[in-house]
C-alpha cells in the first residue's frame, strides 16, 4: 500500500481537503465559492463549448464508419443483455439526484424565471432547463469518458485508468508518464469530492423523508448525524467482502423503486396534466437542446449570470466530476458493444428516461403550484430538500411513497459509495481489478469524511461549489482523452461489412 | 473580476486548445504502428 506514490498522494490530497473542511468548514466553503466564481466567470464559454464539442463528437462517431467498431474483439458478443445493460448504466449515472431534484429543480427555476418575467411560459422554460441539465449533454460527458476507457481497455489492452490512453498514444514523450499520473490524481480528487457531495445530498433528503414519515420537526443536527452514521455502517461492510453482484441487485432494486414511483405519480396524480407537460417538454427539448448548449447568457444581467453559474455550469462540472467513476463503470459493462450501440444506449435511452422522470415529477409539482392553493413554492424557497416529500404528501398513499423514496435514496447512496470506493482503489493501485480491502476501506472512510464536510457546510449551494472546485481541472483531462481517442481511431482498421 | 487575471486564465485556455490541436496533428507511435489487426486482415481496409 505504501509503495504506491499515487495512492499516498491521492489519500493525502483528499484527506487534507476533508480535514480542512472538518476544522474550518466555513473557510473551505467561502474559498471554494470564490475560486469557482472566478473560474465560472472567466471560463464559462470554455465549459459550454467543451460540452457541446463532446456532443458533436458523439453524434459524428455514432453516424460515421467508426460506429461499427466493437469495444473488444471484432467477433465479441456483449456480456449483458440490452435491458440489463441499460438499467445498470442509468442507475450508476444519476442515482440519488433524481429523487432529490425531480420536482424541486423545475420549481426552483420557475421561481427564478417568474422573478424576471411573469409569463406562464416560465413553467415550460423551467422544465426545459431542468431537462437540459439532466439530458443529452450530461450523458455525452459520461459516454465519451466511458467510450475512451472501454476502447483502450478492451480493444487495445490497456488498464482501466484515465492515464492509460495518454500512455498508449503519447508514451514516447518523456513527460507523458507525469501527465498521466497527474490526470489519474485529478480523476481521483474529482470522483472523491463528487461522491462526498452525493452523500451529503442523500443525507439531507433522507432526513427530510424520515421527518415527514414520523411527523418529526426541529430535529436539528442530531437526526442528520444518526442517518449519516447508519449510512457509513451500511457501506463499510460491503467494502470488506466481494459483493459486486449483490451491489448490482441493490442498485437495480433502487432503480426499480424509482421507476415504480414515477408510474405511480403518473397514474395517481393529475395524469392529463403530467402527460401534457411531458409532451410539451419533448417538443421544447428536441427543438432547442443543441443551440442551448452554446448559450452562455453573456448579454443578460448579473442575476441571470449568477443563476447560470449556480445551475447550468455547476451541473456540467458535476457530471464531469462523476465522469471517471461512471465512465469506468459503463465501460466495464459494455464490452462487446459497437461504438454506435454504446453511444445510442448511453446517451439516448437515459435522456428519454430523464424526460419522462422530470416531466412527471415536474408537472406534478407545477400542478400543485399553478392549479391548487398548496404553498409548494414556499417550500421550494424554504427547504428544497423537502419538495419531493411535499409533493408525495399530497398524493394517495403518502406513507408508502415517502418510505419508498427514503429506501431508494439510501440504496442509491450505499451502492454509489461502494462502487466509487472500488473505482478509486482501482485508480490508485495501477488499475488492479482486485484492490486490497484496506485500500477500499481507506477510500470508504475518506468518502465518508468528505460527505461529513459537505453536511457540515449546511446547504446544497456550498456542496455544489466544493464539487465544482474538485471537478474543474478534469475538463482539461477530458479533452486530452478525446484527442488520444481520435488519434487511436485514425489508426484503426474498419471491418468491411 | 480582475481583467488581468481574466486575460491570463483565458490565455491558458487558448494555449491548451492550441496544444490539443498540435498533439492531434503531430504523428506519434500509434499513427505509425496502427492498432492491433482484427482477426482476418484480408477483410479490412486501412483507414487514411
Amino acid at each position: 500500500m505504501f509503495a504506491n506514490p499515487l495512492l499516498i498522494v491521492a489519500l493525502l490530497t483528499t484527506g487534507a481537503i476533508a480535514v480542512w473542511g472538518l476544522v474550518d468548514t466555513a473557510g473551505l466553503a467561502t474559498l471554494s465559492a470564490s475560486l469557482v466564481h472566478i473560474q465560472f466567470t472567466s471560463r464559462a464559454w470554455f465549459i459550454m463549448l467543451t460540452v457541446s464539442f463532446l456532443l458533436i463528437v458523439t453524434i459524428w462517431l455514432a453516424l460515421s464508419r467508426f460506429g461499427s467498431l466493437r469495444l473488444g474483439r471484432d467477433d465479441e458478443k456483449p456480456e449483458f443483455s440490452t435491458i440489463s445493460w441499460l438499467t445498470m448504466l442509468f442507475s450508476a449515472g444519476m442515482g440519488v439526484g433524481l429523487l432529490y431534484w425531480g420536482a424541486a429543480e423545475p420549481l426552483t427555476h420557475y421561481l427564478a424565471l417568474t422573478e424576471l418575467d411573469e409569463s406562464r411560459e416560465a413553467a415550460a422554460s423551467a422544465l426545459f432547463l431542468t431537462l437540459f441539465h439532466w439530458g443529452i449533454h450530461a450523458w455525452t460527458i459520461y459516454a465519451i469518458t466511458g467510450l475512451v476507457i472501454a476502447f483502450f481497455g478492451f480493444r487495445l489492452g490497456c488498464p482501466s485508468l484515465v492515464s492509460a490512453p495518454i500512455g498508449k498514444v503519447f508514451g514516447a514523450y518523456p513527460i507523458a508518464k507525469t501527465v498521466g499520473w497527474i490526470c489519474d490524481l485529478m480523476a481521483i480528487v474529482a470522483v472523491a469530492i463528487g461522491l462526498g457531495g452525493s452523500i451529503a445530498m442523500g443525507v439531507f433528503q433522507i432526513k427530510e423523508g424520515v421527518e415527514a414519515l414520523f411527523g418529526l420537526s426541529n430535529t436539528g443536527a442530531l437526526l442528520t448525524y444518526v442517518i449519516f452514521g447508519v449510512l457509513v455502517l451500511a457501506y463499510i461492510l460491503p467494502l470488506t467482502v466481494d459483493l459486486q453482484k449483490g451491489m448490482a441487485v441493490l442498485s437495480n432494486t433502487a432503480m426499480g423503486i424509482a421507476g415504480a414511483l414515477m408510474v405511480f405519480i403518473l397514474i395517481a396524480g393529475p395524469t392529463h396534466y403530467i402527460m401534457g407537460g411531458i409532451t410539451q417538454s419533448i417538443g421544447d427539448y428536441l427543438g432547442n437542446v443543441v443551440t442551448h448548449g452554446f448559450r452562455t447568457f453573456t448579454f443578460m444581467d448579473e442575476r441571470v449570470e449568477s443563476w447560470f453559474q449556480s445551475w447550468t455550469l455547476n451541473y456540467m462540472v458535476w457530471w464531469i466530476a462523476w465522469a471517471p467513476f461512471v465512465g469506468v463503470f459503463i465501460a466495464r459493462i459494455s464490452r462487446g458493444r459497437t461504438i454506435r450501440e454504446f453511444l445510442m444506449g448511453v446517451v439516448l435511452v437515459p435522456t428519454a428516461f430523464s424526460i419522462l422522470w422530470f416531466g412527471t415529477f415536474g408537472s406534478a409539482g407545477f400542478h400543485a403550484a399553478l392549479r391548487t392553493d398548496l404553498p409548494i413554492l414556499d417550500v421550494v424557497r424554504g427547504n428544497v430538500s423537502a419538495v419531493t416529500f411535499y409533493v408525495l404528501d399530497h398524493m394517495p398513499l403518502p406513507t408508502l411513497t415517502i418510505a419508498a423514496v427514503v429506501g431508494a435514496a439510501f440504496l442509491f447512496i450505499v451502492t454509489s459509495v461502494v462502487s466509487a470506493a472500488f473505482v478509486l482503489s482501482m485508480f490508485s493501485t495501477s488499475g488492479s481489478l482486485d484492490p486490497p480491502v484496506r485500500v477500499k476501506l481507506a477510500w470508504g472512510g475518506l468518502l465518508g469524511a468528505l460527505g461529513l464536510v459537505m453536511i457540515l457546510s449546511g446547504n446544497i449551494d456550498t456542496v455544489k461549489s466544493i464539487i465544482a472546485l474538485g471537478a474543474l481541472p478534469f475538463v482539461f483531462v477530458l479533452l486530452l482523452l478525446v484527442v488520444c481517442f481520435l488519434k487511436a481511431l485514425k489508426a484503426e482498421r474498419i471491418p468491411v461489412s | 473580476m480582475n481583467p488581468l487575471l481574466d486575460t491570463i486564465m483565458n490565455l491558458e485556455v487558448f494555449a491548451f486548445i492550441g496544444l490539443m490541436v498540435w498533439l492531434y496533428l503531430r504523428p506519434t507511435e500509434i499513427d505509425r504502428q496502427g492498432s492491433p489487426a482484427p482477426d482476418d486482415p484480408d477483410d479490412v481496409k486501412r483507414e487514411a
